[in-house]
């Protein structure tokens, strides 16, 4: 009896703690519409924040409590609103997705930049009133700080209530939701109360962080930190984002549970750890399933600011015939490493190629593609391997059946998404991922079900060798580069020919409106669950590629903050683009690998500028979160804008000509070795980058020279009389080749000039 | 382009005016879609802006409201220009808006949302008072979300955020659009009583028999131009023509 109330009190607090942590949530997602997936990682910073004033500058505990909470917290917050969220209005469900783990990833970044998780003097954190400090009611002993915990989320609870139903400015934040157009109209300044609502959502998120760091006792870590209030998601959740008293009770049902397992499951289980870490995440996954059904959206054509054109099959043909002569040519200049490196990031690219594909063309999120991955790598590793040691060999058909496999696994986690859009989806598959990495990846001992004995993911490590497909040996470094950037090819364009298939169609439709869809008579269910299950066959594939190139794979190869990233990268890239994929992959291995080493090397080089270069190196580990952040300027991706760019290069011959004339040139002096590889990176960039905008710049001036100011195209015919080349241009618009209009003198006389 | 332009009108309107437009060109984007619009709303008097879809009736209501920033003109209210001011300052110095088809906040119980009025410096008392008077079955309804009710329930509760913050200006947008013949002659009604107590009242409508009952005024709006402005009775004939085509 003692233990458990000892236990029930401690449950209790820490669910208590969940619950400030969730009900943060819920009021930045009442306000701004905005689910943030940086509340963790605020939590996190506050920690780490406090640790330094309390500990590492020896303040007072209401000082730096008065620092964290009351000035900091809630300027981050704001901060985050002013500078980011405020964008994102009309951006779709992944945009504000992708945009708040760009925040996240950030902040992570930042912590470890600032406090090194490999310094060498443990950081710890105590509890309030320091470790010593008991209550003793009846027979019990509690720690104040279980007490203050608990007390202060009962307190937070009655508070959030007693703003958003008794105070104008409480109930205007609900109004916000609905309309902030209307609100205006009657006065209220939706803006400033989105930016409070977040100031106070941060302010809830750091009180979470300090609270519940003491009770976990373990080191601070960034990851785990994260990680840790990311379990709050379950809680709020279970209030469907919106009723405070179910995310209460949601986040006790956590806060008990947790501790009973700990309390009550044998030590002999050995697994029992695992599963208390998961238990938030099964719990989250379970809630999702049994959420009333969300209804099917299609009455309002949403207009969205994202954008994607669809490629011709000749395009895609052309682009994978340039991208295999690329790889080419960068492996005869390469390194060794330099292979190594292009060989891995587009092994990444395959995996994003499974976001693409479920994202960009059907609309549904996947928060943990490298989950999949490591699917795959196990079955590859118990059933696909032949030969031993130097001999040993992934075969064909132990890709095949891991493609199999992880394709069973998505439509198991499809169940959910049948049901579930956006963001729902994307927590499920987040949970998901967090459930692999900390239940799967960590089942390191043999176990024995039925008297078969097995290990999961054996020694915490797999080994998986290159594969050989029929008489073809890939062992080899550079066949294996070619074997990827094939696969990658051969999937690419084999995509492009599903989007323009009747499936293609059928995914955009269900895309834009599943309604429509549904009363069109499409099995929508089909759809999602056949999607998912491409999807996650393709990133199986890519997840096997990935541990064949590295050699030994082990836990931290799929984390999910690296699932994350890459899908942030990929929408960055453009999501709706194959492009976008390969973008994905050389960006987030290739490029920021290469950006890191060119900086260390400037610092070598440059030695009284060291500090400044090895400043840079890591802010580079910032750079990719900074770069999804700013998704909600431009939410269509990266690779749109330089198409965009490149469009000019296409329309012009000469510019095209200069271009490939200038980059052969380039790549014959690095191949002669005149060149270094670095100068061939800059030089290559540089002729990218600036000689499209400079000569496209003289080109449109040499264009304008003569030609008058445009009038804009509702103007024509009134500000001045419609023009061949304008009646040519309609036509185009409208995809009416060939028609002539009669109507036009001037087009009768040249009939050959109107169909031109 | 000069047919479409009626300058000369701008003066037909008499009376002091409360809200007056003056070249107003307003853009979505880089697509202009009022090209010049002159406009008086004399004090206490209802003026119904008349014409097809898409004609800019909208565009001239949201550019009044603070809604949208015109890109060249003026926007005077009792005089003062008030180009650059944003909806919420128009709303808290007396001018109600109530947008087409969603004049609620569907999430927000009946009570709820008569509190949103009170921004504009009513007591929530006296806004319940009134509005519940007027409209009995509110009361009836107070604890009631609004996304819940009927869509004549909704208009009637928009109704009362305009009847009881006591605005000077009052800008209806679509005020019968889905909804019931019978209903609308009722709205019609609330709004020519507001009017009488001096209220100048801006309206946009595609079905003009119901307002033109209470209009001193109508301006018809075409392809962002206000072709024509006079009392109802001169523009009985070119109604038609506005519509129909000539």
């Amino acid at each position: 009896m003692q233990t458990f109330l000892q236990y029930t009190i401690l449950g209790l607090a820490l669910g208590g703690a969940y619950f400030i942590a969730a009900s943060g949530l819920v009021v930045t997602y009442t306000t701004s519409g905005i689910f943030n997936f940086a509340q963790g990682a605020i939590a996190m910073l506050a920690v780490f924040t406090y640790w330094q004033f309390r500990w590492g500058w020896g303040w007072p505990a209401p000082l730096a409590l008065l620092m964290v909470l009351g000035i900091l917290a809630p300027l981050l917050g704001a901060v985050l609103y002013q500078v980011v969220m405020k964008n994102l209005r009309g951006t779709s469900e992944v945009t504000k997705i992708i945009v708040s783990i760009g925040v996240m990833l950030g902040l992570q970044a930042l912590a470890t930049w600032v406090w090194n998780p490999t310094s060498s003097t443990p950081r710890q954190f105590q509890k309030f009133f320091g470790p010593k400090a008991f209550a003793h009611v009846g027979s019990l002993t509690i720690p104040w700080h279980i007490i203050i915990s608990f007390a202060i989320a009962i307190a937070i609870a009655f508070g959030i209530r007693f703003l958003f139903v008794r105070t104008r400015s409480g109930v205007a934040m609900r109004a916000v939701v609905d309309d902030p157009e209307l609100l205006q109209l009657n006065g209220g300044r939706p803006e400033r109360l989105a930016m409070i609502s977040w100031a106070g959502g941060s302010f809830l998120a750091a009180l979470a962080g300090i609270l519940i760091q003491p009770m976990i006792g373990s080191a601070m870590s960034a990851g785990a930190l994260t990680l840790l209030v990311i379990d709050a998601f379950a809680a709020a959740m279970f209030g469907r984002l919106r009723s405070l008293p179910r995310t209460f009770m949601g986040a006790l049902v956590i806060g008990l549970t947790t501790t009973y397992v700990v309390a009550y499951f044998p030590s002999k289980w050995t697994w029992s750890s695992a599963f208390h870490n998961s238990l938030p995440m099964i719990f989250l996954f379970i809630v999702l399933l049994v959420l009333p059904q969300d209804r099917l959206r299609g009455a309002t054509v949403l207009r969205l600011r994202e954008r994607f054109r669809m490629p011709s099959i000749r395009t895609a043909w052309i682009a994978g015939l340039t991208m295999m002569i690329v790889v080419f040519c960068l492996k005869v200049i390469m390194a060794k490493t330099g292979v190594n490196t292009l060989t891995l990031a587009l092994t990444f690219a395959i995996i994003a190629l499974s976001l693409v594909l479920l994202t960009g063309f059907a609309g549904e999120i996947n928060l943990a593609a490298l989950s999949f991955g490591a699917i795959a790598v196990m079955v590859v590793y118990h059933f696909g391997i032949s030969g031993t040691g130097a001999g040993a060999r992934t075969t064909l058909w132990g890709i095949l059946l891991a493609a199999v496999v992880t394709a069973l696994v998505g439509a198991l986690i499809a169940l959910p998404a049948l049901r579930l859009r956006g963001l729902y989806l994307a927590l499920a598959t987040m949970a998901f991922g967090v459930f692999v990495s900390r239940m799967v990846l960590t089942e390191r001992n043999e176990r024995e079900l039925f008297g078969w004995k097995f290990t999961i993911f054996t020694a915490g490590q797999l080994t998986i060798p290159r594969p050989k497909i029929g008489p073809i040996d890939f062992n080899g470094q550079d066949a294996f580069l070619f074997l990827c950037a094939g696969l990658f090819v051969v999937i690419g364009i084999g995509m492009v020919y599903l989007r323009h298939s009747g499936y293609g169609r059928r995914l955009t439709a269900m895309k834009d409106s599943p309604a429509a869809s549904a009363t069109l008579g499409m099995s929508v269910i089909r759809l999602k669950l056949s999607i998912f299950m491409m999807s996650a066959a393709i990133a199986g594939i890519g997840g096997v590629m990935m541990a064949a190139q590295v050699g030994t794979v082990n836990a931290d190869r799929f984390d999910i903050f690296l699932s994350l990233a890459l899908m942030m990268i990929t929408v960055v890239g453009g999501i709706g683009y194959v492009s976008g994929a390969l973008f994905a992959g050389i960006f987030l291995i290739a490029f920021i690998e290469a950006l890191n080493l060119l900086l260390k090397k400037f610092a070598v080089d440059y030695s009284t500028l060291e500090a400044i270069f090895m400043f840079f190196v890591s802010a580079v580990t910032v750079l990719p979160a900074t770069i999804g952040i700013t998704m909600g300027k431009n939410p269509s991706g990266a690779v749109s804008d330089i198409v965009d760019g490149m469009n000019l290069v296409k329309q012009s011959k000469s510019l095209m000509i200069t271009v490939i004339g200038l980059e052969a040139a380039i790549w014959v002096l690095t191949a002669t070795e005149v060149i270094t590889n670095w100068n061939f990176v800059i030089l290559t960039l540089a002729n990218l980058i600036l000689v499209p905008m400079i000569g496209g710049k003289i080109l449109m001036a040499r264009a304008m020279r003569g030609v008058p100011k445009p009038v804009p195209p509702e103007f024509i015919g009134i500000d001045r009389p419609f023009t061949d080349e304008d009646l040519a241009a309609m036509d185009q618009a409208l995809n009416l080749d060939g028609v002539v209009i009669p109507s036009s003198t001037t087009v009768r006389e040249e009939p050959a000039n109107a169909s031109a | 382009m000069s047919e479409v332009h009626y300058h000369e009108d701008h003066g037909a309107v008499a009376g002091a005016p409360l809200v007056e437009l003056v070249d107003v060109r307003a853009a979505y984007g880089t697509i202009e879609v009022l090209h010049g619009i002159n406009l008086s709303v004399p004090q206490g008097s209802v003026v119904a802006l008349l014409g097809p879809n898409g004609a800019g009736k909208s565009t001239i209501l949201k550019v009044v409201s603070g809604l949208l920033q015109p890109t060249a003109g003026e926007v005077r209210l009792a005089g003062r220009v008030v180009n650059g001011a944003s909806a919420d300052e128009l709303a808290r110095i007396g001018l109600c808006t109530i947008p087409e088809g969603r004049g609620v906040f569907p999430n927000l119980t009946v009570r709820e949302n008569l509190w949103m009025a009170t921004m504009a410096g009513v007591s929530l008392a006296e806004v319940e008072e009134i509005a519940y008077a007027r409209f009995p079955r509110l009361g009836e309804r107070r604890k009631q979300l609004a996304g819940t009710m009927s869509g004549g329930e909704q208009q009637m509760l928009s109704m009362a955020r305009a009847l009881s913050v006591n605005p000077s200006v009052l800008l209806l947008d679509e005020l019968s659009m889905g909804l019931a013949p019978l209903v609308v002659a009722n709205l019609y009604e609330i709004v020519a009583q507001v009017s009488q107590e001096g209220v100048s009242i801006l309206v946009s409508e595609q079905f003009a028999r119901t307002v033109l009952g209470i209009a001193q005024y109508a301006a018809i709006v075409l392809h962002g131009n206000i072709t024509r402005v006079g009392t109802p009775a001169e523009l009985e004939d070119e109604l038609s023509a506005a519509y129909l085509g000539s």
